[in-house]
């Protein structure tokens, strides 16, 4: 066991800090005030993704045959803090490098890597997440979106919901139940279908979170190539499990969260508010939140780098994580006051942020169920 | 970064649990708090094993002392091993026979290991000073809180100083101790806890097959882990002010809610000196209350970050 970084590690964060400097504009934070899935966000992730893969760094620690370096998972969690503590420069494209791409260098066929890992690493991919539909949130696997094969096509009917990110996507990870008759984790499968195919459907959901945050996508007879398949008809649930290992620590939420209560410190002391001794308690309590959050994401990513299966880690991290996002913010509308109330206001911004933790990928509750079945061994109710 | 135990480090866990498994564990604590007793057998015995020396031994060092010291709090030795293997080499570079006591000036109340020590370290603001007890100067407190208690009576000026700013050290020392304790502590009685609601049936089933049960074990099994880990990080790190400060924060709150749940969850039974529980769980509180106490760990860690202090 030991805690320490590599000379290299070091080198490689101080690195891209100085990019980051020297690259992104001055309104960057004007700009990333409506988050990750809004159209200048996604707009500025096509001239910036594309400037991170010329240096090798977008996707780093994949194998070399994919475009990426060998580099370890340590190096894209630096990669991933360094990105999301500012609001992530890379838009949506975080999710390809995170889960995408790894479940299609894992399931894939030699045709679909050669199609979508190229693009993922050039900095030129966008994808969308096809999980939830209007009656299967947290019970994922009462999904109804129907593929049934017809000659060399699936015809796709049904719809997903709370899309992110499908505004811009090219392709969608869609889940989808190949077998009608099936309950359940079985008969369900995995469809990498194109988003410009006739057929499909998408509206925006007005949210109280940002704009184009939410959206329904709707399938109505989509013809989606059987090619398009990722693994096998109907044991599509093991690529799931597989991604959303992978997806739920994808973005290191502790890092913008201990970056945000760094700022908010920063201006209690301006405003000396760190006289009082119960909001100076509240900021440590915070910091130890956010510090707890990386380790159980660290160890995560320590699994990982190892090859190890997935396992409850994940889901201690993402518990651990969503508390401290919420500290973080609390503090901030505490420290802020009404200030806080204008859209767009840094306090706003991260609330507006934090407020969706526990329920985006996989809500708390469902965290705690695993936690509970796989770390603990308790009886499934 | 590693997070995996190396050999040496599995070959010292093995080896101290084995003893452990012999001379220590609940009903050991228990027949020995009847009398309020120190355990000078289990400290000789893992100072035979050299197990008191590894914070400063060659080989090894503060990450494998936190390993003995969470091992030793699991299986609920009643030694001052905190202070022992973490507190003493951290701050005077030695080891000290036990019992050593920590302590600071003008605290009030009992002492852990208080009647028993032969050694305090105190925490006298700036400096720190290191005291050879007089035993008529202490004496033993009744206390419920799962360690031998007692009273000292300090003298500011006994004993020899440790310089100007040792203080602080044996603060961020203690603070680690604290924590390294605690996550022993909590880890075995959760680990009760959750024996206790696997065969606990009402309604006809298992309790801890409920959803409502089941989360809030979860939600403890979250902050143990985070404690474990960031306690062995801030061991790694040589026990810096802002590290320590924020795990002895967390694990006293960790510690506070992890007595509440394990309490609640194991009813009734959970409360009498028959069942196991209550020799963890009231030494959470007793962590809890130390060297500042929760809110006090909190404000340090907030100083450390972004107050430079």
């Amino acid at each position: 066991m030991e805690f320490g970084w590599t000379d290299e590690d070091l080198a490689f964060r101080r690195e891209l800090k100085e990019f980051l400097e020297q690259t992104l504009p001055d309104n960057w934070e004007e700009m990333s005030k409506d988050g990750p899935g809004s159209d200048v966000q996604v707009e500025y992730s096509k001239e910036f993704c594309p400037k991170l893969a010329e240096r090798g760094w977008l996707t780093q620690n994949w194998p070399t045959e994919y475009g990426g370096r060998d580099a370890s998972a340590w190096r894209h969690i630096i990669l991933g803090e360094e990105m999301w503590r500012i609001g992530d420069p890379r838009s949506s494209q975080y999710m390809n490098v995170n889960w995408v791409g790894p479940t299609i260098m894992k399931f894939g066929t030699d045709e679909q890597k050669n199609q979508h890992l190229p693009p993922i690493s050039r900095g030129e991919a966008f994808w969308c997440q096809g999980f939830s539909e209007p009656e299967a949130g947290s019970d994922l696997v009462s999904l109804r979106t129907l593929a049934i094969r017809d000659g060399g096509d699936y015809v796709v009917n049904g719809s997903k919901i709370w899309t992110s990110y499908v505004n811009h996507a090219q392709y969608c990870f869609l889940l989808v139940r190949t077998d009608p008759e099936s309950k359940r984790h079985k008969g369900i499968s995995v469809l990498l279908t194109p988003m410009n195919l006739p057929g499909i459907e998408v509206r925006e959901i007005p949210s109280i979170v940002g704009e184009r945050y939410f959206f329904e996508v709707f399938f109505s007879d989509v013809r989606v190539p059987t090619s398009c398949r990722l693994g096998p008809e109907n044991e599509g649930w093991n690529v799931v499990t597989y991604s959303l290992a992978f997806e739920r620590v994808g973005a290191p939420r502790y890092a913008r969260a201990a970056l945000v209560l760094d700022e908010l410190a920063d201006l209690a002391r301006e405003r000396g508010m760190l006289e009082d001794s119960r909001l100076l308690g509240k900021l440590g309590e915070a910091r130890s939140l956010c510090e707890a959050s990386r380790l159980l994401t660290y160890r995560v990513i320590d699994l990982r780098e190892k090859g190890q299966p997935p396992s409850a880690d994940t889901n201690l991290a993402r518990v651990a994580g969503t508390m401290a996002e919420r500290a973080v913010s609390e503090l901030a509308f505490e420290i802020f006051g009404p200030e806080a109330l204008e859209y767009g206001h840094s306090a706003e911004a991260h609330y507006r942020l934090a407020m969706t933790a526990g329920v985006a990928v996989g809500t708390t509750e469902v965290n705690l169920n695993l936690i509970a079945n796989r770390f603990l061994g308790l009886p499934k109710e | 970064m590693d997070f995996d135990l190396n050999e040496e480090q599995q070959a010292v866990l093995a080896a101290v649990g084995q003893l452990l498994a012999q001379r220590a564990g609940a009903g050991r604590a228990i027949e020995l708090a009847k009398k309020s007793e120190y355990d000078g057998e289990l400290e000789a015995a893992l100072s035979q094993s050299g197990f008191l020396d590894v914070a400063l031994d060659e080989e090894m060092g503060f990450l494998e002392a936190v390993l003995v010291t969470e091992a030793v709090s699991a299986a609920a030795g009643v030694v001052s091993i905190g202070a022992q293997v973490l507190v003493a080499p951290g701050l005077l570079r030695r080891n000290l026979p036990g019992p050593v006591a920590v302590t600071t000036l003008g605290h009030r109340g009992p002492v852990r290991f208080g009647a028993h020590a032969r050694t305090l370290l105190l925490d006298a603001g700036d400096e720190a000073r290191w005291i050879e007890l007089d035993p008529t100067k202490t004496e033993p407190v009744r206390s419920n809180f799962g360690y031998p208690m007692g009273r000292i009576e300090i003298d500011p000026i006994a004993g020899e100083s440790l310089g100007p700013g040792s203080g602080a050290t044996l603060r961020n020392w203690w603070r680690l101790a604290i924590a390294a304790e605690a996550v022993g502590s909590m880890g075995s009685a959760l680990d009760v806890t959750v024996a206790y609601v696997k065969q606990r049936h009402q309604f006809g089933r298992a309790i801890g097959s409920f959803q409502a049960i089941q989360h809030r074990l979860a939600q403890c099994a979250v902050l143990r882990e985070a404690t474990r880990w960031m306690v062995y990080e801030a061991a790694y790190k040589g026990a810096p002010a802002d590290a320590t400060a924020t795990v002895a924060a967390y694990a006293t709150k960790a510690a506070d809610q992890i007595f509440a749940e394990t309490h609640q969850l194991t009813g009734a039974m959970g409360f009498t000196r028959e069942h196991d529980l209550h020799v963890w769980s009231m030494r959470l509180q007793a962590l809890r209350l130390e060297a500042g106490g929760i809110y006090g760990h909190q404000r340090a860690a907030a100083q450390a970050r972004w107050l430079g202090r």
